[in-house]
């Protein structure tokens, strides 16, 4: 079953287009990163599936049903781009009365220990670091226990130790079964903490896949050798090759398979290879090849 | 709902500003009133002073309480992204609204039985016992139009307009209302709005059932019509500020 799906989903701010015909599965138990610059449509996927921001027109079905009614059941968790807290309250009794609204909460002892805040329970909201705060709001997105766990730029405001913490906290939490959609722009923590990428950019999907596939998908590899007088013709036939470029006797092959191409270029073609260098994609340029404007 | 009442309450009593405003101040100025114009009577309602202040009081810290609790909390509830928090739980809208208005309703409770008990045991004013529950129940019941006042402030306005305009608003209607100096002295221009206002209205009824008189009809008329006007002003705005585009 999907916990996610959107179906050509299109929402629109008066002349801007900020979600365009958006097509998203996300099944049961996964872990998906959101991909995509600023602006690309993120939160306001992410504000629909909530059903904060109804679409212009196509459909959002979560766990089958619409996003109002999943939410009314308490089967979505959240954490927001923003959202305080109230200060005269402690981490304790915050968390509690959220998993209240719940009909299904996990234990009280359970989340706090999942957000790492046992001992800050007694803290009231106002006495509360930035990242402090961000564990708390963690806490509330799980409080109700929730099948479909939304984040939206969670890391946002945290230094690197607390998003390393943050991150193995939203992994014990994923490891029982439960479906996470995160939204980024970090690459690395798509790469390392979901097990499929969707980079979307204009509101598109422009890319779909494990991270890994993403980067082999652009055209970000190439191989580049001194060709001299020796003729160029027939390169681009090599296995995986995408592009031939000639310059000063130096011809740069662009491919998507540098392995194949790499030997092809010695086994199947007679040429005389000088002063060969090998360019690696990584996801990093598969990012920006992806999201840059068309 | 009932937990989130209580949270809500337990916030507002660790609210510095609350706890000054509506509980310290209206005690505090009836023990300095009632010290120096307690004994004195007033030709307007017959009242001795100790029983009028008593009634004057408690009507500021009922007003500001349903104010208070209200205007301010709830734009930056709306601002912070608590809302949003909330909005995204399985709480319906209707009980965040109905929540808010039952909290202050409770809120107003102290400042109504504290400034009570400060005449009783400082004045020594004794009412029959009908005549207290009739009075602190009319007097509760007459802050609703406040609260609802609050909550349309706290959905309309940014929090930091909302502060100085409930502020203004309380201040204001007190003012108006004659609850700090008697209507009798204002200048005839201030008179005639002090006449429209439901703090105005609030008031009289009360100063007459502490006279153990029945309140005008056009008092009660008064409040009435501005309670239903300022209650569908507040359903309207929350819905506003909550709609979902």
């Amino acid at each position: 079953m999907n916990a996610i799906a959107f179906t050509d989903v299109t929402k629109r701010y008066g002349d801007v287009l900020a979600v365009d015909g958006l097509d998203l599965e996300v099944p049961a138990g996964a872990t998906v990163a959101l991909l995509g610059p600023n602006g690309a449509g993120k939160s306001t996927s992410i504000n629909m599936l909530l059903g904060l921001l109804r679409p212009s027109s196509g459909e959002i079905r979560v766990f089958g049903e619409p996003p109002e009614t999943a939410v009314a059941n308490g089967e979505i968790g959240a954490m927001l781009q923003e959202g305080a807290l109230i200060p005269e309250l402690t981490v304790a009794e915050t968390v509690d009365f959220v998993r209240r609204l719940y009909p299904r909460p996990l234990p009280l002892e359970e989340i706090l220990r999942l957000a790492d805040l046992t001992e800050l329970a007694r803290r009231r909201a106002d006495r509360l670091s930035g990242g402090q705060t961000q564990r708390v709001r963690f806490a509330l997105a799980i409080a109700g226990g929730p099948r479909l766990l939304l984040l939206d730029e969670p890391t946002a405001a945290m230094d690197v130790e607390s998003r390393r913490t943050f991150w193995d906290n939203m992994r014990a939490y994923a490891a029982r079964g439960r479906t996470i959609l995160f939204a980024t722009h970090y690459l690395e923590e798509a790469d390392e903490n979901a097990d499929r990428v969707v980079v979307i950019a204009r509101g598109r999907v422009v890319a779909d896949g494990t991270a890994a596939e993403i980067k082999a998908g652009v055209a970000g590899q190439a191989v580049s050798f001194l060709l001299g007088e020796q003729p160029v013709a027939g390169l681009d036939a090599l296995p995986g090759t995408t592009g031939v470029e000639l310059q000063g006797g130096r011809v740069t092959l662009r491919t998507i398979d540098l392995d194949a191409t790499v030997a092809a270029l010695y086994r199947k073609t007679t040429l005389d290879i000088r002063d060969l260098q090998l360019h690696g994609a990584d996801l990093e340029d598969a990012f920006l090849a992806l999201t840059k404007e068309a | 709902m009932r937990h989130y009442i209580k949270v809500e309450l337990l916030r507002m009593l660790r609210n510095k500003r609350y706890v000054i405003f509506v509980v310290a101040f209206p005690v505090g100025f009836y023990l300095l009133y009632s010290n120096l114009w307690g004994s004195d009577s007033d030709q307007a309602t017959g009242l001795r002073g100790s029983v009028l202040l008593m009634v004057s009081m408690a009507a500021y810290g009922a007003l500001a309480a349903a104010m208070m609790s209200t205007a301010v909390p709830w734009s930056q509830e709306r601002h912070s992204g608590w809302l949003r928090q909330l909005q995204i739980t399985p709480l319906p809208g209707r009980a965040i609204i109905l929540t808010k208005l039952i909290s202050s309703l409770l809120l107003v409770l102290p400042s109504l039985l504290l400034v009570g008990l400060a005449a009783v045991l400082t004045q020594h004013v004794s009412l029959s016992p009908v005549r207290w529950v009739e009075l602190i129940l009319v007097m509760w019941a007459g802050t609703i139009p406040f609260a609802a006042l609050g909550l349309a402030i706290g959905s309309l306005l940014p929090p930091d307009t909302a502060q100085p305009v409930a502020m203004i608003g309380m201040f204001g209607l007190a003012l108006l209302g004659g609850l700090w100096f008697p209507e009798s002295i204002m200048p005839a221009a201030m008179k005639s709005i002090a006449h429209v206002t439901p703090s105005y209205d609030y008031a009289r009824i009360g100063w007459r059932i502490a006279a153990g008189e029945t309140p005008h009809a056009a008092d009660a008329a008064g409040i009435l019509a501005w309670g239903v006007a300022l209650v569908a002003l507040a359903l309207v705005a929350y819905r506003r500020a909550t709609v979902r585009a």
